[in-house]
């Protein structure tokens, strides 16, 4: 298993930081997304709003991977966040459904408001392989080089979306 | 808004995801007035859920429907329920060990 942790902070605040996080699908920095479905949603009797999200993506396999044993490089992620308006918080949730026992990617997002006003992010990812043959460190080593590129990428969409909800703002309705 | 998994529930969803979206903006900046007590709250999250299910409902039930059984005619809903069962997303992740929560780390375990 490989454990990484990252933390990073926006100058904006949790609401506008949130919205973005949100709507970061399309964007150019998530080429590899094919589809986002919401497959359910609910306001829990605290006033929290819980949404699971089917999310298709375009994976690529290394060179090094063994031919034949993925018939195609797609990957079924789901998404599982809850959002607290009067905590500003978001808690979310993701993992790969299929390929699991090539390698399992289970990321957990924090968004919250820190005491001045800007929004600290903070990602956990756990990778696993139980694929074997001598490939397992290969794979999990693969994967957790992999995620850290996709997170500096991922944050670069929800940017680019927070800097385009900014500009919106401010033209007059 | 990126594609439906299904072509035929997309126009369904980039309806559905335009009136959530506008709700959604609104929804995470509750009145500060609103939050002043548990009372409040309750009644803010009620006419926020009230709001939702009047300009968002009806749409949301037929892009569910639609996305429903794209989910079940791709054999996904089989694949959901094992990943439920096996590992429930509800449950919160282990605590990382106290030396890995620095600003940025990465380790084997």
């Amino acid at each position: 298993m490989k454990f990484f942790s990252q933390s990073f902070l926006y100058d904006d605040p949790w609401p506008i930081v949130s919205l973005a996080y949100f709507l970061r699908y399309p964007n150019p920095y998530a080429a590899h997304v094919i589809s986002c479905d919401v497959i359910s949603r609910t306001q829990t009797s605290s006033g929290t709003l819980v949404t699971t999200r089917l999310i298709l993506k375009r994976g690529n396999l290394p060179r090094w991977f063994p031919q034949g044993m993925v018939s195609r490089a797609e990957s079924w992620v789901i998404e599982e966040s809850e959002v607290d308006p009067f905590g500003k918080v978001v808690n979310c949730r993701t993992r790969n459904l299929d390929h699991v026992k090539i390698m399992r990617v289970e990321e957990s997002v924090q968004f919250h408001q820190n005491p001045e006003g800007k929004t600290l992010q903070h990602t956990e990812a756990r990778i696993f392989s139980g694929f074997g043959w001598g490939l397992t460190k290969k794979i999990e080593n693969h994967g957790l080089t992999r995620f850290k590129a996709n997170l500096q990428r991922s944050r670069e969409g929800v940017s680019l979306m927070l800097s385009l909800i900014r500009q919106s703002r401010l033209q007059p309705m | 808004m990126a594609q439906s998994l299904s072509a035929e529930c997309t126009p369904l969803k980039v309806e559905y995801d335009s009136c959530f979206n506008a709700w959604f903006e609104g929804y995470l900046e509750p009145a500060v007035a609103a939050a002043s007590s548990p009372d409040a709250r309750t009644a803010y999250s009620k006419r926020k859920a009230d709001e939702y299910d009047q300009k968002c409902g009806p749409v949301w039930e037929k892009y569910k429907a639609c996305v429903q059984k794209a989910v079940k005619d791709k054999g996904l809903d089989v694949l959901l329920q094992q990943a439920r069962e096996e590992h429930p997303l509800t449950e919160p992740p282990p605590l990382p060990p106290p030396s890995a929560s620095a600003h940025s780390s990465a380790k084997t375990a």
